[in-house]
């Protein structure tokens, strides 16, 4: 769920209605949330992100082989198809990530 | 350890939160790398031996649903109904799928939980449960400082979470009557408390982050608490 932006109804606090907010991670974590109404931006405090960031990172590495073997036995072959490309592809990630954080400097 | 009550667990996930197409849902969101919903249930579901799990969702969100319980949810038997218009219409079909198991005494007690709070633990569904058992039903609540009131309460106010928990005959009939006399009731508790006016319901204590998403602080306040609990439950 790396890098994506994501649209989801929630209550904003500044026009008080649910309308549709663009929500946008960096890696597992909540960047920030925009609403598409009045466009209030609700983000983190960049310290507390990188904080978490940084806290979070050993937890995705540790749980990988777990998540990787679980993936296997979902569909081995979807796995080993796709494997290559994202391992490839996993430094340009995460390097999209540093970039989302970045942002909210 | 597992609780041996046979409990049917009703998880609510209908609201569509469809625009232009796309899902947008809440409860499908991720939440420190599982989706909201995947959270509730593993929640719900984990300290019980004999839990039926419903997962009540928009008929628009199935394949999604199904996707993401085949990928997050693994080995928990989850069944899907559709929800309606409301959520006590949800509740209702929840109900009715759930009936014959009810009605041959399968489950004794049945809770009903928001999808869209990940962060309640799994001790405080047994403890609903048990406690629901033991009285009748039980729902977990926080006190409401009164400064946080616009008009000042001397009565002891509480804020009402979930899940709530009530006996599964009881909670069925209520329903039932219900959906004949045409009452829409704001939350379970509503319901029995209409039907069933004799009915004990405790309320039990509960955590502040036990947090529903419903505004966008929300959701940086549920990973911080995942954070802090591990990214465990």
């Amino acid at each position: 769920m790396s890098n994506e932006v994501l649209e989801a109804e929630l209550n904003c606090a500044h026009c008080r209605t649910e309308t549709t907010h663009e929500l946008v991670y960096a890696g597992r974590l909540l960047v920030s949330t925009t609403c598409s109404i009045c466009h209030t931006r609700v983000e983190h405090e960049s310290n507390d992100l990188w904080d978490n960031y940084l806290k979070d990172l050993p937890h995705r590495i540790a749980t990988k082989p777990l998540r990787l073997w679980k993936r296997f036995w979902r569909g081995p072959k979807s796995l080993l198809w796709n494997l290559p490309r994202s391992t490839f592809s996993k430094p340009f990630k995460m390097l999209k990530e540093y970039r989302n954080l970045k942002k909210e400097d | 350890m597992k609780s041996g009550i046979k409990a049917g667990l009703i998880v609510l996930a209908a609201g569509s939160g469809n625009r232009f197409g796309h899902t947008t849902n809440k409860v499908w969101l991720p939440l420190s790398g599982r989706r909201i919903i995947s959270r509730s249930i593993t929640n719900a579901s984990k300290n019980f031996k004999h839990g039926r799990v419903v997962l009540v969702i928009h008929p628009g969100d199935e394949e999604l649903a199904r996707k993401t319980l085949e990928r997050e949810v693994r080995g928990i038997d989850v069944e899907i109904v559709f929800g309606g218009l409301t959520r006590h219409e949800s509740e209702y079909n929840a109900l009715m799928y759930l009936a014959p198991a009810i009605r041959a005494g399968e489950l004794e007690v049945v809770l009903i939980h928001d999808g869209a709070r990940p962060l309640a633990t799994p001790a405080l569904f047994t403890e609903i449960a048990e406690s629901a058992l033991r009285h009748g039903g039980a729902i977990p609540t926080i006190a409401v400082d009164a400064y946080e009131m616009e008009t000042l309460q001397k009565d002891k106010v509480v804020r009402v979470q979930t899940p709530q928990g009530f006996h599964a005959k009881d909670l069925l009939e209520a329903y039932i009557k219900a959906a004949s006399d045409g009452f829409t009731g704001t939350d379970t508790a509503a319901c029995m408390e209409k039907y069933f006016p004799e009915v004990k319901t405790v309320a039990i204590s509960a955590n502040v982050s036990n947090v529903k998403i419903t505004y966008p602080q929300d959701l940086a306040i549920a990973e911080h608490v995942l954070a802090q609990r591990g990214y465990k439950d």
